[in-house]
């Protein structure tokens, strides 16, 4: 018994000893956000992120070489957490979500030519400025939908890109893949938006577009302050959105949508039941 | 000399520790997302089990064996590995950082990982000699470092095809651990004994 | 002779005797010509005139901006009534000139004719670059360019690019036969601008008068004709090389890496015009043809024609086209409407019924390595468009996608019509993007 607790013992103390001199001896300085990260982490080392271990990936956010979403067994919560340690997202008080500025989909927006090739916006946008006639609508083709780290974009039917704005952090990603500026960031309790993004004269989108704003001007003489035009595309004030939805019922082409009650047509998002986010996810 | 061969013969291939022990399937399925790491990954195993197969034999011979309290040898080998891996770690960082950076961050993710613990135990159990015993500690570290970047390299490939959705990630790596593994059975029979 | 050749490529059905015996016509002028900025590689031109002003034929319009440039000239006398972004064959509206003619079709005065022998290398480098010569295969590279090989590279072989691999076009074929004069003047030509003595022209064996007529004008002139098989893509640059001289370019080279310089037989027979009588570059040949043109032509254009002039000239449309390509069918470039003018780069215009045109989705991969067994660079294409859909450019890029010469043989072969040089091409877009940012 005595041998056993001696001997144990024994090891356990060469070891702990020969550690904490080689802790002070080779002690090494490392960035301290790398440290929070590292805690901030479940510590499962599982490898989900493709990287060695909790502390490779530590590193990699650090040095910014990988995006901080790969940790899927952290969730959100851990994501949010390196936000923070990381300062991404510290000016953002308000919480804000993805909009995809536009509704034009197969059925309601034409083509110029049938395009069979690579499903990836950013490859049909090369050749002659993508399928779709309107130069600044939607492809449909899904590079947001992959892009984003939530799953928080769903392509319908008819190719339109749709952004759930429950799972969104705002986190940016979606509007740096699409290449032709889509979708907007906006502040999470505006919920009414205009949803075309086509600078085009009104009598041009309307050869190409059922639902695309025609800058017509009735929003804004309906409600003053609500809405802006500018180029020939209303947009909304997100200053004064308290009767913005007034509108929705006069717009000719239907291309206002007030998002607390109903996704665009096709989508399979159900409004959310609190009409609004009050607080950071 | 014949008979190390076929120690490392049979610890690499026929009893491979992933595929046919099923040993160290944690980083087996963790890490093997890319070749590169994969290797890495391999490399830092071979180093440590290796290390830690010279350890614990002593540990066993001279000290557990010594005083009869084998019955401590789980807990004492696990002490004796973890501590000597941070070792390795914080002297490999500070002293050559380069090496570190190809092998040390996969240091803390073996320190207790069952097949260093296995190799160790295996040692011990097949009463090998230290030369036998360190032989029998590189083969099966090879073949663990085979195995990891066979499969990474199969998960490479796989990534590029359009999976069927509930197929994809976990499903299909746990279907391909599984035939690779059978694809280890064929070298049952390779080594007598 | 035996035929040489090289390794991989396939050999897709030519369909060029529809219009390989109709000799050239020359095409009248249009209404209105509608000469854009960019025509060839490199830097767009400066347009240099305005509304208004009155052109001469061979006039600059637009002046070169820029060392891989080359001035645009006016392709016939007239009025300028607009310079605006229009139609352009790359799918969107780029800036033109837009000339009435005023039917005298009267050359500017200024342009005058020259004996090559009286000038120097470097005189005729400025003026081939003054004419706007491009090549005129159809990849527009700017030929001066191509006559400068940087220091330390030394030049050994010219090589003619009469091989007109592409399917359907026969202008190539026809300039060989009708204009073989100027094309081994040209030649004659370049050989002194490259101080060297060694030409080769390539043609494919398809084309048998052809080379039977420039085996027989060129053996006074000490150049060879060297036959090739009928294989796309025999005239890709670097597939002609290998084929005619057995080198190979380098990864990521080019031609005058391995000693060679390449030039279509067009490029030669528009260089002796320039040089001789002084005329720029205002007119090619191109073949107007497909099942869906009543009668396919072989015409010489004024650059900036519009390519619905060019089908009425050719008894307008039969059927219901299906696809309108700007080039041969391999490698052209799919246009949106009639309405684009022809360019300098126009070796064809191929317009194809409907039923023609397969409009497949693309299947799964089945993996059967077809396209492995014809790429000429002995690339992955698979694997790189795999990677390409994923976005993992890094791994493009050690597949040597960058080494792609876009012949479109992969997607041709591809039994699950995966659309594989674009994805390749995205694929160098974007390596070339992170390049230019790093």
């Amino acid at each position: 018994m005595l041998a056993a607790v001696l001997s144990i013992g024994g090891i356990g103390f060469i070891a702990a000893t020969a550690l904490g001199i080689a802790a002070k001896k080779f002690a090494v300085e490392v960035d301290p956000r790398e440290l929070a990260i590292l805690e901030a982490l479940p510590g499962a080392n599982c490898g989900a992120c493709g990287l060695p271990g909790c502390s490779g990936y530590a590193k990699g956010v650090v040095d910014g070489s990988i995006y901080p979403t790969l940790c899927t067994p952290g969730g959100s919560e851990t994501i949010q957490a390196i936000a923070n340690i990381l300062g991404i997202e510290a000016a953002a008080v308000e919480p804000k979500v993805g909009i995809v500025a536009c509704q034009g989909d197969n059925s309601k927006a034409a083509n110029k030519y049938r395009y069979l090739g690579l499903q990836d916006c950013n490859a049909a946008q090369k050749l002659a400025d993508g399928p779709k006639t309107c130069p600044s609508g939607c492809l449909g083709l899904g590079s947001c939908e992959r892009a984003c780290p939530f799953g928080a974009i769903e392509m319908t039917a008819e190719n339109l890109a749709v952004i759930n704005r429950e799972k969104c952090t705002g986190c940016g990603k979606c509007v740096s893949v699409c290449p032709r500026q889509v979708i907007k960031i906006a502040p999470a309790e505006a919920t009414v938006h205009v949803l075309c993004n086509s600078h085009d004269k009104g009598a041009l989108v309307r050869k190409y577009c059922q639902i695309g704003c025609i800058a017509c001007n009735i929003c804004a003489k309906t409600v003053p302050d609500a809405y802006v035009i500018d180029k020939f595309l209303a947009s909304a004030n997100y200053e004064h959105i308290e009767n913005a939805a007034a509108a929705i019922e006069k717009c000719p082409t239907k291309c206002i949508r007030d998002f607390s009650t109903g996704y665009p047509e096709g989508s399979s998002f159900l409004p959310p039941t609190i009409p609004a986010k009050t607080k950071a996810a | 000399m014949i008979e190390l061969v076929l120690i490392l013969i049979s610890a690499v291939f026929v009893n491979n520790f992933v595929l046919a022990r099923f040993l160290g399937i944690c980083p087996f399925l963790g890490v093997s997302k890319k070749v590169e790491t994969a290797l890495g990954m391999g490399m830092a195993v071979i180093f440590v089990m290796t290390v830690a197969s010279v350890v614990t034999w002593f540990i066993q011979r001279y000290i557990l064996d010594y005083f009869g309290i084998e019955y401590l040898q789980t807990i004492a080998f696990i002490l004796v590995i973890a501590s000597l891996v941070q070792l390795v770690e914080m002297v490999l960082q500070k002293t050559s950082p380069v090496l570190y950076q190809s092998l040390g961050i996969f240091l803390p993710l073996i320190t207790t990982n069952c097949a260093v613990l296995g190799v160790a135990v295996l040692n011990i159990q097949k009463g090998y000699g230290f030369i036998e015993a360190v032989v029998f500690a590189l083969g099966a570290s090879l073949g663990f470092t085979l195995a990891m970047v066979l499969f990474a390299g199969l998960r490479e490939r796989i990534d590029l095809c359009p999976l069927p959705n509930s197929f994809r990630g976990a499903a299909v790596t746990l279907v391909t651990a599984g035939l690779l593994s059978l694809a280890f059975m064929g070298f049952a029979g390779l080594v007598k004994g | 002779m035996e035929l040489k050749t090289f390794v991989g490529g396939l050999h897709p059905p030519d369909s060029k005797s529809r219009s390989a015996q109709k000799p050239i016509e020359q095409c009248p002028l249009p209404e209105l010509l509608v000469i854009p900025a960019s025509q060839h590689i490199g830097a767009p031109a400066e347009i240099c005139v305005a509304v208004g002003d009155q052109v001469k034929k061979g006039q600059v319009i637009a002046t070169a901006k820029g060392f891989v440039s080359v001035p645009i000239h006016a392709s016939t006398s007239g009025e300028v009534v607009a310079v605006e972004p229009r139609p352009h064959p790359m799918g969107r509206n780029l800036p033109a000139v837009v000339i009435k003619p005023d039917g005298l079709d009267q050359w500017d005065d200024s342009l005058q004719g020259n004996n090559p022998d009286e000038l120097d290398v470097d005189t005729l480098k400025k003026m081939i670059c003054q004419a706007g010569i491009v090549g005129l295969g159809g990849a527009t590279f700017p030929a001066h360019v191509k006559l400068s090989p940087p220091e330390g590279k030394t030049i050994d072989t010219l090589i003619l690019n009469g091989v007109e691999c592409e399917p359907y076009l026969t202008a190539d074929h026809r300039l060989m036969l009708e204009e073989c004069d100027q094309i081994i003047d040209g030649i004659n030509i370049l050989r002194k601008v490259l101080g060297i003595s060694r030409a080769v022209i390539g043609i494919e064996a398809n084309k048998p008068d052809a080379i039977a007529k420039m085996t027989a004008e060129c053996a006074p002139h000490n150049i060879e004709v060297q036959a090739l098989k009928v294989q796309y893509p025999q005239g890709a640059e670097k597939q002609l090389i290998d084929a005619c001289t057995g080198r190979q370019v380098p990864s990521g080279g080019l031609p005058m890496d391995c000693g060679v310089v390449v030039q279509n037989v067009g490029t030669a027979a528009a260089i002796s015009t320039a040089i001789r009588l002084g005329r720029p570059l205002v007119e090619r040949i191109a073949t107007v043809t497909g099942s869906a043109v009543a009668q396919p032509k072989n015409l010489r254009i004024a650059i900036g024609t519009p390519l619905q002039h060019l089908v009425d000239q050719c008894g307008g449309l039969t059927g219901t086209p299906g696809k309108i390509i700007m080039g041969g069918p391999m490698m052209g470039q799919a246009q949106l409407s009639l309405g684009v003018p022809a360019i300098r780069g126009t070796s064809g215009l191929l317009i194809l019924r409907e039923e023609e045109v397969s409009a497949k989705a693309a299947g799964p991969c089945i993996r059967c390595g077809r396209c492995v067994s014809v790429c000429p660079i002995h690339l992955q294409p698979t694997t790189i468009a795999a990677y390409a859909r994923l976005s993992m450019f890094d791994e493009t890029e050690t597949c040597h996608a960058l080494d792609c010469i876009e012949c479109g043989c992969c997607t041709y072969i591809c039994p699950a019509t995966l659309p594989l040089v674009q994805s390749i091409r995205f694929a160098k877009g974007a390596i070339m993007e992170k390049k230019r940012k790093s």
